[in-house]
């Protein structure tokens, strides 16, 4: 064998004769990009990504066809050379057309998967969407019923009709797993021996406890409560979050091995420098907001009046009030809306909200105004309540004095502030009035000792923590949730609990913070006004699911939930209602991963879009979506069989395709192998519905289990589902090829139709009966035992399969032969 | 098996998938490769494109022969009387190797003297290929430096089975074509671990490694392995067990991860059998049409759900690796052995128990740690281990810890010594067509399905793409029938009935019949017949006369 000497990128590199730069370089493990190369098969329409500069040489050279000779020098990264491929990448980006993530992946604060959960529904895999969800969000049961559901704001399916019941989806996974008492077998890593103190059972401490203990650390929360919950349990009443779930919750999170000090106060109990001493290495404030800023009007020390978080904890801990049949509540927050159907729900037969703007203007959801609206609560707007010193009628126990407001001019940024009308004053007689005019984590400083007095609070009552570190003003000590940023809803709190856990984590592994999601998007138009009707030519009307509901006059007679979830059928309709917007090819898009990669800021330079071509899915294994193609021709060339034809009408100015068309040949054999060699997401498998993002794959190298061919393939593997099965190029006796088996036959491996569970029939013509492991092997035990006492050992046979292991054939064999004492053995296939 | 051990001593693939490219002529006999082994069949096609010459013998047009030098088209059942007329020009031409023979064969002169009458014009009668054809691919084979020849079931599933697979051998012996690359005798095997099932011994003849269970030696080593006493008493064969049952002999069976209804020929007989049985347990991943009938149904993994290993066809020992966990209570299907052993007899085979993993629920031994008793078994296999088998695969012969295994067999000889050429006389299908059942019927695969169908009908693009069973049959049969292609038919056998579409097409010479036996609902095994291969006591799943009947 020949060789060369050259130099790439300075290091002399000795070659075979006769090899490419290309491939000299990835032998030498130097990687110089490419989108359009395949081994073997010279591409008609070079994608130029490849190219490196040669000494001597004028212009750059294609590392793919050019051989390596002696004495060359080649540089694959120069400035010219990144230059010229950023200048390729933005011509190919400038007419690829599609979404990387969906939109309502995008507006989710908590970043969740949310098009691959609903895939997952859409699949019947309810388990797999759940560990999905608890990626990002460990308190879907909560979330999923109290949600504001930023994502459904921004579904593309509004467009045609109304958007997908997203949060439904999300409790019907929870609630299906909890139902079939499904253990979700959640892994954590290796313990580290760091310990953390969490402050606060609520959303945002549960939070940060399940991501810091899921990394190995050894935890501990602190509740000053008798149960863990926090808001969830003491804020919401159960018509919104039952307590059972709360506990399911609870105890599912528990599960991952947490410690728990109930009834523990910070400021009272314990101190940060008692928990420095006992040699937590951290801790985490996540106390929630639970002080209710008071209701600063004159005379309101009497009876009967009430603030809003005090009011709901009562409520929750089951206290039984008089509360009289009149009552207001002051305020229009989310806590407001609560209270009042609490109130409606305590028997008071007159609830009224007051607030002094208009209803639009409330910071309540409008989505929790109507809930409240429906159940006969009553808006009393452009009203502010001015004391409670009046004399009170004899039917009711207060008189709350009430003065009318009217909108002021607008500011600078054309804000209308509210200004009392002199003279508009009123009355309102009630029995009971309660405040909900906002909470805060903290009234004043922090009781307790020298390290709390050096906590920072923000004006608000809130915890300074340095929005990028989580960090408190005191080392070590880190804070979320409600208690650093005000009172907002759950998943802002799991949000921000989660990157404090992130944070924490770096912070006593002394390493570097797992990275946020890169924000590089593909987008076929950010706001709806962008987006192009033609997306949706081939979608027809479906209206969402109706969330079944107690009609409110039943419902405000007891606590019990009002929305009762969607059944199986229903979900599987709401999830196929999903458009799909993100591409499944998220995890494999070598367009995308280049991009990133050479920085190209596609924002600037460019992308598609309206869609110039149709979808099609008329193939029975592959989804050709040619808007996304950059006619790199990897899928024609990789083809074995010759069966795929991309062709262009012609070419426009800077050389990419016009017309084109992706057609399967009559003798393609579905085997897939273009799919997984299309350098886009222009080729789908049908069967992959689910995007694979920030997600945890496993890939897994195993053995086929169809012919005997034997060929090598890899299980892309996320939480406990098989997303999808590849072949490595460079393994045998395949090298890459798979059959249509070998690709797409797995479906039977998460098949509802599984045996799980031992059958016995206990007399003949009786039905099968599922029982417990213990109880099938006595049966088969006992039975086998009286053939072999009554009969002899030749009395019973085993026949072994070829589908099983060679381990599982010898073990079984060997069971027949010095087990029983015969050689009864034999397997179907022998021949 | 029977017939490669018969005439070299030892039975399996004799070469590589990888050495395929490398032949000269590829003999393909009784298998549609293309579709039941599709990367071989790539590859036999890349061989042919550059420029290895392939020669199909099937009774269907099958998707290899678009690409065939030679198709010859024999009549189901009549593989047995083809090859031996090939042999016969061979010798009559002088084509022979007899520098390989010599050195490496006996028995020649009586092999020679049993197909003395096999002329081409004999076996064009009997196969109805032309005799010209026959002496033209005899030449080509005899002639090539590296002939290699590739069968299945279409050659082994006949009541002349194991004769059929001698022919195969005594035609590979005297063209020299065993022992180099490229070429040898090659049983491409149907299911993945059909060979690992093979080496472990779950067979009633053999022990682990292929060493007979009557062999007092290798009795008292295995006694001394798994320290019990081990009976000489030969055991019953698969096949055997239903009239076992019938006799009232049997009354246990426990059969794991197999589908006998569906998958024997004959399959209600093999129903009726099983319903007999005092207890019947059944392992499998679906509740099968077996597992229906049992008394005990055991919950078992898929392959994606255990560690262990299978062996290819090309005798190459490869890891299988748990992906994800079983479904509910299910069990990988070595933890159930090991429970059941557990259960029956203590802790006194081998410490049969063990803790559970909270996720996977194993119960020990381990698959690593049975693995490493199987090299003890079996001086084949001695020198692998799962550290080496992460490496990449090994196939075996690999008798230390540093060899690198053995692709080829019989580079220097073969393990009984000589390659005994042995006499075969032809005899044709135990049933043949007659006026009451006037067509042939033969069975076999198609791409998108697999066996029974219980793992590939529950996967949408593979049952999508071939969701219902059919009967292909010749123009001339349709029109004599007055069928329209697709219209429903009724076809019955002797032993069954079953209903289904018919597609008319050239693929199947007229008279002759194909069914794929995927389809629980038109189960082609109710129809074949389960008359048995003296030798082997294969059925002949593969021919059988059946009427079809319009609706």
């Amino acid at each position: 064998m020949s060789t060369v000497t050259l130099k790439i990128n300075g290091n002399e590199i000795i070659a075979e004769d006769g090899l490419t730069i290309l491939e000299v370089a990835k032998r030498s493990d130097i990687s110089i990009p490419t989108l359009c190369f395949i081994k073997g098969k010279i591409s008609k329409n070079p994608c130029k990504i490849c190219v490196v500069e040669v000494e001597g040489q004028d212009e750059l050279m294609r590392s793919c066809v050019t051989l390596a000779r002696d004495g060359m020098v080649v540089q694959t990264d120069s400035e010219a050379v990144v230059a010229h491929r950023q200048e390729r990448l933005a011509i190919l980006s400038e007419t690829h057309f599609g979404d990387c993530k969906a939109p309502c992946n995008l507006t989710c604060p908590g970043q969740i998967n949310v098009q691959g959960y609903i895939a997952h529904v859409a699949r019947g895999e309810y388990e797999e969407a759940l560990r999905l969800v608890m990626e990002r969000n460990p308190v879907p049961f909560s979330v999923g019923r109290v949600c504001p559901r930023f994502c459904e704001t921004r579904c593309r399916r509004i467009l045609i009709d109304e958007p997908v019941s997203i949060n439904h989806l999300k409790r019907f996974v929870a609630d299906w797993c909890m139902s079939h008492e499904i253990d979700l077998k959640i892994p954590k890593d290796k313990p580290t021996g760091k310990r953390i103190a969490v402050i606060g059972g609520g959303p945002a401490g549960l939070t940060a406890a399940w991501f810091l203990t899921r990394k190995g650390h050894d935890v501990t929360i602190f509740e000053a409560a008798p149960k863990l919950g926090g808001a969830l349990r003491y804020g919401f009443p159960d018509y919104k979050i039952p307590k059972e779930i709360v506990d399911y919750e609870v105890n599912t999170i528990l599960r991952m091995g947490i410690n728990i000090r109930l009834s523990q106060k910070w400021g009272k109990d314990f101190t940060l420098q008692d928990l420095k001493d006992m040699g937590f290495d951290a801790t985490f404030i996540g106390i929630g907001a639970t002080i209710d800023v008071p209701f600063d009007v004159p005379c309101t020390d009497k009876e009967n009046v009430y603030t809003a978080a005090n009011f709901l904890r009562m409520i929750n801990e089951g206290r039984k009030l008089d509360l009289g049949s009149k009552a207001a509540v002051i305020g229009g927050n989310n806590i407001a809306m609560e209270v009042a159907r609490a109130l409606v729900r305590e028997g008071v037969e007159q609830v009224t909200i007051i607030y002094p703007r208009a209803r639009l203007e409330m910071p309540a959801n409008q989505r929790n105004v109507k809930e409240a609206e429906k159940e006969g609560i009553q808006f009393l707007l452009m009203a502010s309540p001015s004391g409670l010193c009046a004399v009170p009628d004899e039917n009711n126990r207060l008189k709350l004095d009430l003065i009318r407001m009217k909108l002021g001019e607008p500011d600078k940024k054309g804000k209308r502030d509210i200004l009392p009308i002199p003279g508009s004053t009123n009355s309102l007689s009630v029995d009971t009035v309660v405040s909900s005019l906002g909470q805060m984590a903290v009234d004043g400083v922090m009781a307790g000792g020298e390290l709390e007095a050096q906590l920072k609070m923000k004006p608000g009552g809130m915890f300074f923590a340095n929005p990028r570190s989580s960090e408190t003003s005191v080392e070590g000590v880190f804070a979320g949730g409600d208690a650093a940023n005000g009172t907002k809803s759950v998943i802002q709190a799991v949000v921000s609990a989660r990157r404090a856990a992130n944070n924490i984590n770096a912070y006593v592994m002394s390493c570097e913070k797992d990275p946020a999601d890169n924000r590089f998007n593909f987008t076929r138009g950010r706001s709806f006004d962008d987006v192009s009707l033609k997306n949706f030519d081939e979608i027809g009307i479906k209206l969402r699911e109706k969330m079944p509901e107690r009609p409110p006059e039943v419902s405000t007679q007891d606590y019990d939930e009002v929305k009762l979830g969607f059944t199986e059928k229903m979900a599987k309709r709401e999830a196929d209602r999903c458009l799909k917007c993100g591409c499944t090819a998220f995890d494999r898009c070598d367009l995308k991963r280049l991009d990133i990669d050479l920085k190209i800021n596609i924002n600037k330079t460019g992308m598609g879009k309206v869609p110039v071509y149709p979808v099609d899915t008329s193939h029975r294994a592959i989804t050709v979506d040619p808007n996304k193609c950059i006619f790199c021709g990897r899928c024609e060339r990789s083809c074995e069989y010759d069966a795929l034809e991309v062709r262009a009408e012609s070419m426009d100015d800077k050389g990419r395709p016009v017309g084109l068309t992706i057609d399967f040949k009559e003798n393609c054999v579905s085997c897939g192998k273009c799919v997984e060699n299309c350098s886009t997401g222009a080729l789908n498998k049908n069967n992959r519905i689910v995007p694979i993002q920030g997600e945890n794959v496993r890939e897994i190298r195993t053995t086929c289990p169809y012919c005997g061919t034997g060929c090598q393939m890899i299980l892309k593997v996320k939480g406990h589902t098989l997303m999808e099965i590849t072949a490595d190029p460079d393994v045998g006796p395949n090298y890459g090829d798979l059959c249509v088996k070998g690709r797409f036959g797995h479906n039977f491996i998460q098949h509802p139709d599984r045996l799980k569970t031992p059958l016995i029939r206990r007399q003949k013509g009786m039905p099968l009966e599922p029982v417990k492991w213990d109880e099938a092997l006595d049966f088969m035990a006992q039975s086998f035992s009286r053939i072999l006492g009554e009969k002899g050992p030749d009395a019973l046979a085993g026949l072994s399969s070829a589908r099983c292991t060679s381990e599982e054939n010898y073990a079984f064999q060997k069971f027949f032969r010095s087990g029983i004492g015969t050689n009864n053995i034999d397997h179907c296939a022998r021949y | 098996m029977t017939g490669l051990v018969t005439v070299l001593g030892s039975g399996a693939m004799t070469n590589t998938i990888n050495g395929i490219v490398d032949s000269d002529v590829m003999l393909v006999i009784g298998s549609n490769t293309t579709e039941t082994h599709p990367i071989i069949g790539l590859r036999m096609l890349a061989a042919a494109k550059k420029g290895s010459k392939l020669i199909v013998a099937d009774p269907r047009r099958i998707k290899l022969c678009d690409s065939a030098d030679q198709w010859m088209q024999q009549r189901p059942g009549t593989d047995g009387a083809l090859i031996n007329a090939l042999c016969h020009v061979i010798i009559r031409d002088e084509l022979e190797d007899k520098e390989y023979i010599a050195e490496r064969a006996e028995n020649f002169d009586a092999f020679k003297e049993s197909i003395a009458d096999c002329t081409p014009e004999w076996a064009a009668k009997i196969t109805n290929v032309p005799a010209t054809v026959i002496e033209e691919v005899a030449h080509i084979f005899a002639k090539a430096d590296r002939a290699g020849i590739y069968y299945t079931m279409g050659i082994t599933q006949h009541t002349s089975g194991t004769d059929n697979v001698c022919s195969l051998a005594n035609l590979a012996v005297i063209t020299g074509n065993l022992g180099k690359a490229g070429a040898g005798l090659n049983p491409l095997r149907g299911q993945n671990n059909v060979q690992g099932a093979s080496d472990m011994g779950c067979n009633p003849t053999f022990f682990p490694g292929y060493q007979r269970c009557d062999d007092e030696t290798a009795r008292k080593k295995f006694a001394e392995i798994w320290d019990a006493p081990i009976t000489d008493k030969p055991g019953l064969l698969a096949t055997e067990m239903g009239d076992a049952i019938m006799e009232g002999k049997l009354a246990g069976l426990w059969i794991m991860g197999e589908n006998p209804i569906l998958s024997d020929p004959n399959s209600a007989h093999a129903k009726k059998a099983f319903e007999q049985l005092d207890c019947l347990v059944v392992q499998d991943i679906f509740l099968t049409e077996t597992a229906e009938i049992a008394d005990v149904v055991l919950p078992a993994a898929s392959f994606a759900e255990k560690n262990g290993t299978f062996a290819n066809t090309e005798r190459k020992v490869q890891r299988v690796r748990r992906a994800v966990p079983p479904p509910g209570d299910a069990r990988d299907d070595l933890s159930i052995i090991n429970m059941v052993s557990n259960r029956m007899l203590g802790n006194r085979h081998g410490g049969y128990q063990g803790t559970t993993d909270p996720i996977y629920h194993t119960v020990p031994p381990l698959a690593s740690d049975v693995f490493s008793e199987i090299t003890k078994c079996w001086v084949a296999m001695e020198g692998m281990s799962y550290d080496r088998l992460e490496e990449g695969a090994l196939a075996w012969p690999c008798p230390d810890t540093d060899h690198p295994g053995t692709p080829i067999l019989h580079e220097s000889g073969f393990p009984r010594g000589k390659a005994w050429l042995s006499a075969i006389t032809w005899d044709g299908p135990a049933e043949n067509p007659d006026d009451e059942y006037p067509l042939v019927l033969t069975t076999g695969r198609v791409l998108y399905q697999y066996h029974t169908g219980t793992m590939t009908r529950r996967s949408e693009v593979l049952e999508n793409s071939a969701p219902s069973a059919y009967v292909e049959m010749n123009p001339a049969d349709a029109e004599e029938l007055k069928l329209a292609d697709n219209e429903m038919v009724r076809a019955s056998s002797r032993r069954g009935s079953i209903e289904l579409a018919v597609r008319i097409t050239e693929r199947v010479d007229k008279g002759i019949v194909f069914i794929p036996f995927h389809y629980k609902e038109a189960s082609a095994n109710l129809l074949t017949n389960d008359a048995l291969d003296p030798h082997c006591k294969i059925p002949e799943a593969k021919v059988c006369a059946i009427k079809v009947e319009k609706m």
